[in-house]
């Protein structure tokens, strides 16, 4: 009652599914990044072949990870490379990362910022703006509005790239107070619909409407952009892996999901919600 | 009672009632003895600097939980303050002027608020009162619509159904024979709610914000989506208005963000995080308790 803990109906649901269910779910969780594809992927499937399948985003990356860790699952999905800390929390679990494709952490700001003619910042004006010595847009180039960082929640795919680009290892991030934002749909909403507003967020989200994506100058003064040329070159510094995740090899439901996925039309699907499919980045 | 007497009512009525009662009161100690010894390590890193202490900071391993605290007093007392107003404002209109049947009417649709599933309370906020509230504060330049005053705004609208009918009640449970004597000795209806009919309710209604506020202490989802969740937030000034509008974090919204994933595995952060929780059920079973008390009190002096 107390303790709404996101890890709680995940576990009670799991313990009393076969009380009800006959056949064996399957069950996802994980990512709102890698969510988009495995959802509609998770519906043909059900259409077609009859699957029995349950996909959810809680706690995001790091919440896929445990779940799968706690064999609450039986697919994870993760918008970042498994860490060792990750590995070293399930000793008896076999943690196999399959590679569906690739997307970008960008950092998007709100309409106020974009008109201002804002297009792009170097790395340490952005370490400056997250921890908080620079407070207004106009130190950076931008308009005369305090600076209103969303900062994605730790333990997400898209933080962990963020530090480790700023910071190249998540550990090493300083310790910083800002409001943070959990899925990229409250991420979105939220920085649309505030002034001055920035946060990271999968690139394929920043839909140039409501939020912008900037580009990252590099050392040189080149301003590069998170295209998919960039992303597959991995030219753009925070382009990441996207995966689902087993304890070993898939078996069962859970491998005619995966190979589903590595198909060419599961691969459409990635390609359909604006990742970059596997077989664009052997370019 | 004597053993003999217990004896001779130990009915299967008695049996299975105490039965029931038991596994109740067995699961609260359960709880209680779980989140404790879960919370062991903390409170032997931290000692009382855990309640005290402003800084939380889990990679630094610095578990201060004041500022959650806060937020959550400032969050629940603040949606206390709006919901009792109209709430009881609510109950005497529908108590003393409704006819009874549309009083039950009006009763009926208020209880059905409360039966609105939270997360759909939580996602109104982030359509729209969020929104409301930034453009209703652009004077004073808040740098986002999460803010405490939001969360408090959406509470105040949840525990506004529990704090009106229990009110309500509380009133109609004054019997009418009062209400009679009172326009007989002269006064008008206003008089005779404002000094016969309230007075006599008193404990009941003063049962009925406590209990709005145990729930306004637990509610987690609609608080979690739109408070902002920032953390180490620690006003300067306490009697300042400007923490209002800002984002802040209370325990349910630490409790329901991503933490909870980190801090598991690693004994003295998870144990930080029960601690939250056991903070929680502390402040949440003392206010029941004391609305619970106070109801009874008014039973007993009838």
């Amino acid at each position: 009652m107390m303790l709404r803990s996101l890890r709680l109906p995940l576990l009670v649901s799991t313990l009393l599914a076969p009380l009800w269910t006959g056949a064996a779910t399957l069950k996802i969780n994980g990512s709102t990044t890698v969510n988009l594809p495995v959802a509609e992927a998770a519906e043909m499937l059900r259409a077609e072949q009859k699957m029995d399948i349950q996909v959810d985003t809680q706690g995001g990356s790091s919440g896929g990870i445990s779940a799968l860790g706690d064999g609450l699952v039986q697919i994870g999905m993760a918008s970042k490379h498994l860490s060792d800390a990750d590995r070293a929390k399930y000793p008896k679990v076999s943690f196999k990362e399959i590679h569906i494709g690739e997307d970008a952490v960008a950092l998007v700001v709100s309409r106020d910022v974009w008109e201002s003619g804002l297009r792009a910042l170097t790395k340490e004006q952005v370490r400056d703006i997250y921890e908080g010595r620079v407070k207004n847009w106009k130190q950076v180039g931008g308009p005369d509005r305090r600076i209103a960082f969303f900062n994605k929640e730790p333990g997400r795919g898209t933080w962990e790239v963020f530090v480790h680009w700023l910071y190249g290892d998540p550990k090493k991030a300083p310790q910083v107070s800002l409001p943070e934002v959990g899925g990229n749909e409250e991420s979105r909403n939220k920085v649309a619909s505030t002034k001055g507003a920035v946060s990271q967020l999968s690139s394929s989200w920043a839909n140039g409407k409501t939020v912008f994506a900037l580009a990252l100058k590099s050392e040189a003064g080149e301003a590069i952009e998170p295209t998919t040329e960039n992303i597959a070159t991995h030219k753009y510094p925070m382009s990441r892996p996207l995966f689902l995740l087993t304890n070993g090899e898939a078996r069962d439901e859970a491998k005619v999901f995966v190979d589903f996925v590595l198909s060419e039309r599961g691969q459409a699907l990635v390609k359909k919600h604006g990742y970059l499919a596997l077989e664009q980045l052997k370019k | 009672m004597s053993i003999a007497g217990w004896k001779r009512r130990a009915t299967p009525t008695l049996l299975f009632s105490f039965g029931f009662s038991a596994v109740a009161v067995l699961f609260l100690l359960m709880m209680l003895v779980l989140f404790l010894w879960q919370s062991i390590p903390v409170w032997r890193h931290e000692g009382f600097g855990y309640l005290f202490g402003k800084q939380w900071f889990y990679r630094g391993q610095q578990f201060g939980a004041l500022p959650m605290i806060y937020g959550t007093v400032v969050v629940a007392a603040l949606a206390l303050v709006m919901a009792a107003l109209v709430g009881i404002g609510t109950a005497i209109f529908i108590a003393e002027f409704l006819p009874s049947r549309a009083r039950l009417i009006v009763k009926i649709m208020v209880e059905l608020l409360s039966g609105i599933p939270s997360v759909v309370y939580g996602l109104l906020g982030v359509l729209f009162l969020r929104n409301w509230v930034y453009a209703a504060l652009a004077h004073f330049d808040p740098l986002s619509g999460d803010t405490l005053l939001t969360a408090a705004l959406l509470l105040a609208v949840m525990i506004l159904p529990t704090i009106m009918t229990l009110t309500d009640d509380a009133l109609r449970g004054v019997p009418s024979a009062q209400r009679t004597a009172a326009r007989g000795l002269g006064l008008t209806h206003t008089e005779t709610i404002l000094s016969v009919t309230l007075p006599q309710a008193a404990p009941g209604v003063l049962s009925a914000v406590l209990l709005g506020l145990g729930r306004a202490l637990g509610e987690t989802i609609a608080v979690f989506l739109v408070v902002g969740r920032q953390d180490n937030q620690w006003p300067s000034n306490l009697l300042s208005l400007r923490p209002l509008i800002e984002s802040g974090q209370t325990l349910t919204s630490k409790l329901g963000g991503s933490e909870t994933h980190i801090a598991y595995g690693d004994p003295l952060h998870w144990a930080a995080i029960v601690g939250l929780g056991l903070i929680l059920l502390a402040l949440t079973v003392a206010v029941t308790m004391t609305g619970i008390r106070l109801g009874t009190r008014k039973a007993s002096d009838a």
